[in-house]
């Protein structure tokens, strides 16, 4: 069956803006809209990269819903990979920004996903730039 | 002139910042002006937190973003809501929004 790969680029700060929310959101639409399918229709494919600042979108422990009642970025991020969606978070940003694996939102075990993010170079996000038919950049 | 200072953008270079001048200059953190208080670029802190003489960062703001009030630079003090009221209405006599 044949699929279409989407590539989500988020660059953006969380919540000063929707950006990296509408990148999450119509990631997980992409991926679950399968269900709607029917066998011949064509798949979809997508694949979350954070760079450059938005690669604070992934930090662990954010309490948005308890100090604004808003979902969080974390929220969405670990539903993404509930649902199968590979989460790139690139290499270089997360060392310029003195940040590690530690801070990061690197599984959803506790909601029970399998996925897990993965830190990478950002050459090889340049590779699933092109691997992808369509680029979002948020 | 005792000036509060908002800043709620995380960016490399303020220049408006650079050029102001009061008795008191106060930086108030908030939304995505808290990774200033936080994050150190190349190991490097904020060069924002040079530029008031006192810094607070809103913990609310702090919080929602996964960043650890304990963690901050030790010169920021960090407050709530209720502390920033105060701060307007007690520490400082006019304030800007950068």
């Amino acid at each position: 069956m044949a699929s279409k790969k989407f590539l989500f680029m988020v660059d953006k700060l969380p919540y000063k803006a929707e950006s990296s929310r509408l990148a999450l959101t119509h990631a997980i639409a992409s991926q679950t809209v399968d269900i709607h399918l029917d066998e011949d229709d064509e798949m979809e494919e997508p694949v979350i990269a954070f760079v450059g600042d938005g690669v604070l979108n992934c930090m662990k422990g954010q309490k948005a819903l308890e100090c604004y009642g808003v979902t969080s970025l974390e929220m969405h991020i670990k539903n993404a990979l509930l649902t199968d969606i590979k989460v790139l978070i690139c290499k270089e940003d997360v060392e310029r920004l003195g940040l590690s694996e530690d801070n990061l939102i690197m599984d959803a075990e506790d909601i029970g996903a399998d996925m897990q993010s993965e830190i990478v170079p950002f050459d090889d996000i340049l590779q699933q730039m092109e691997k992808s038919n369509h680029i979002l950049y948020f | 002139m005792k000036l509060g200072v908002f800043v709620n953008q995380y960016t490399k270079q303020n220049d408006t910042l650079d050029r102001l001048k009061a008795d008191k200059v106060g930086i108030i953190l908030v939304q995505n002006g808290v990774y200033n208080a936080t994050i150190k670029e190349k190991g490097v802190k904020s060069s924002v937190l040079d530029k008031g003489t006192e810094v607070y960062a809103l913990s609310e703001d702090l919080q929602s973003r996964g960043l650890d009030p304990s963690g901050i630079d030790s010169k920021v003090k960090v407050v709530d809501y209720g502390g920033l009221v105060d701060l307007v209405f007690n520490d400082y006599e006019k304030f800007i929004w950068l």
